[in-house]
């Protein structure tokens, strides 16, 4: 397992090489940055400020009126923004937490516990466009498999899980089914927690949930913090699986997405290529830039007070 | 590194205490709990599993039957595996399939090659800069991907690069901050002696990186071209921006293929369409699955 390794430490080493030789062997990244972020964030920063609508070569600067209209003129943002914050506060504590369940189920002695840690995993290995294929079957109303169950159990099963109140939950389902990603890189943490530990622990009468509670969460706090973190950011920006769950799936509609799903995203996504409002869509991305930079901040002042490092592996 | 699909792998077992005391009350207590691990493991495998499932039903099913309701995929009497045939042959899945093959080995095979570079670089020459510079490699991947992509689009529609492979290719070049991590930190734990040997020999930097360095990664190698393979592969988005109708991937194909008349998908060829298409990123995961894991303990643990 790799953590940040200091690099080798005798700094006589390091002067065989001169600068120039890195900046030759960095170039590429150097470059691509320059030429594939910063100018396009940049440049998407300039046409915030503009009326540019994507075709018309005479568009003018408007100052601040994009972002004016935005946050007073614009009730569908701010809850497109609204119902993305309620996406990632349920779909993130949901999949770390189910994560950690399926890593402490399967971390353990029982049989074939390698084919099934494979069938938990499998789905986060499915691309997105087959995911959303694959779960428009299983919710599909009249021949899916879900309301086939519910059919067979005797709940009432003609329920249309594409649309509004359902397409909430079943956006949050077609997320959470991916978990298993998650799952391996914690029970990988798992397996790294010296056994003595969770021994003492049920020894000074520790039962099961208190071991988990006290000894292997913040054993592997850091690992849980790396989990939250890249899921806020992943599921901020989600954008494909709503629009594809839709009724009529296709990129070209994200007008078909139902209200509840509706996130940030794809209101991004319709400013630009249904509206053709290029200058209002780039405001949109900086705001919602400027929030994930916010939310990344603020997420690493509170993992002070819940993330352990060990001694040995912090960085150089 | 761990292994998914070893049958006895190096567990470590949970509740070893539990194990030493015999009296009757903890084995019934352990028998309860592990009958409670049996149920919770049958009903997480049905729903992993289950949509699995439902697709190979629905690609081997008969239009009439899904008419029938979910119980219409239930018969097997009726196999039409002929909704492969009509799945490939309808649109031209070869062609597409060719599209994505093509975009994700360049993708692959470019931003592994530079990514490995600049990880080098990062690794094992100190220039004043060079800090930060990681810093803010390490930033980037704290960007939102499409927050970039959007306006990188309307760069390149200027340049007249959209409906080409030329933006897969720049951006192969560039290399993956994701991956220029996982080099440097492969490339930072090799020992000096080897370089300092090379260097008494008389051995200029480009042969070390290329004759020292590369052979000693082959494992991370291969794991880099392998993700980003998939990656690539499994991409939606930037493909249905940036390529047309005739040279787009298999991702874009498949949700836009199969309509009836009116529009609406044909449910039966959808689901056999994406089977044909998942396969090669499965058959990749089955085959290289420790690859993929061991690039996950790698990123899960950065501190």
């Amino acid at each position: 397992m790799t953590t940040l390794a200091a690099p080798p430490a005798r700094s006589r080493h390091w002067r065989r090489y001169p600068a120039s030789t890195f900046y030759l062997f960095a170039a590429p990244w150097i470059l691509g940055f320059l030429a594939l972020t910063i100018i396009p964030l940049g440049w998407a920063l300039v046409i915030s400020l503009t009326n540019f609508d994507g075709m018309a070569p005479g568009y003018r600067f408007i100052g601040l009126k994009n972002y004016v209209e935005l946050f007073t003129d614009y009730p569908q943002a701010l809850r497109s923004l609204w119902q993305t914050v309620l996406y990632t506060a349920a779909v993130v504590p949901l999949s770390v937490a189910g994560g950690l369940g399926l890593a402490i189920l399967v971390n353990r002695r029982i049989r074939a516990v390698g084919l099934i840690r494979a069938i938990f995993f499998l789905p986060s290995v499915v691309p997105v466009v087959a995911t959303a294929i694959m779960w428009r079957l299983v919710l599909n109303p009249d021949a899916g498999m879900l309301n086939g169950i519910l059919d067979l159990v005797g709940l009432p099963s003609s329920i249309s899980w594409l649309i509004d109140p359902y397409a909430f939950y079943s956006l949050l389902m077609v997320s959470l089914w991916g978990l298993g990603g998650g799952m391996v890189i914690i029970l990988a943490a798992l397996q790294d927690v010296p056994g003595e530990l969770n021994e003492a622990a049920v020894l000074d009468g520790a039962n099961g949930w208190q071991t988990i509670r006290h000894v292997t969460i913040p054993m592997i706090s850091p690992v849980l913090y790396f989990q939250v973190v890249t899921g806020v950011i992943g599921a901020l920006q989600v954008l494909v699986q709503p629009m594809l769950l839709a009724q009529t799936s296709s990129i070209a509609t994200a007008a078909s997405v139902p209200p509840s799903t509706h996130l940030y995203m794809v209101q991004v996504y319709e400013k630009f290529f249904t509206n053709n409002r290029f200058g209002f869509g780039s405001a949109m991305l900086w705001v919602f830039f400027v929030v994930i930079m916010l939310i990344t901040l603020a997420l690493q002042r509170s993992s002070r007070r819940w993330v352990h490092y060990q001694a040995s592996t912090n960085e150089d | 590194m761990t292994t998914l699909l070893t049958q006895h792998p190096p567990a470590g077992d949970t509740a070893p205490v539990n194990r030493r005391t015999g009296s009757g009350r903890a084995r019934e207590r352990r028998q309860r709990q592990s009958a409670f691990v049996y149920i919770a493991i049958v009903v997480c495998v049905a729903l992993f599993g289950g949509p699995f499932l439902w697709i190979l039903l629905t690609a081997l099913a008969a239009r009439e039957q899904l008419a029938e309701g979910a119980g219409g995929l239930l018969r097997f009497d009726n196999l039409q595996w002929g909704n492969f045939v009509e799945a490939v042959t309808r649109v031209e899945l070869g062609a597409y399939f060719g599209n994505s093959l093509f975009l994700a080995t360049l993708t692959a095979v470019l931003t592994t090659a530079s990514s490995a570079t600049v990880g080098f670089a990062f690794a094992r020459i100190r220039a004043r800069g060079s800090k930060p510079l990681f810093t803010i490699v390490l930033a980037t991947m704290m960007i939102p991907h499409i927050a970039t992509l959007i306006p990188t689009y309307m760069m390149f529609s200027r340049l007249s690069l959209v409906g080409t492979y030329w933006p897969w290719v720049l951006w192969g070049l560039s290399g993956s901050a994701y991956m220029i991590f996982l080099f440097r930190q492969f490339f930072a734990a090799i020992p000096l002696e080897l370089e300092d040997a090379a260097i008494i020999d008389g051995c200029g930097w480009p042969r070390i990186f290329v004759q020292i360095f590369l052979p000693l990664s082959r494992p991370i190698l291969l794991t880099s071209l392998l993700l980003q393979f998939t990656w690539a592969w499994g991409d939606y988005l930037t493909p249905a921006l940036l390529l047309t109708q005739d040279n787009t991937t298999l991702s874009v194909a498949v949700t836009n293929a199969y309509l009836d008349p009116l529009g609406n998908g044909i449910p039966t060829l959808q689901a056999a369409g994406s089977i044909l298409y998942i396969l090669p990123a499965l058959v990749i995961f089955l085959f290289f699955q420790r690859y993929f894991i061991s690039s996950a303990l790698s990123s899960g643990v950065k501190g």
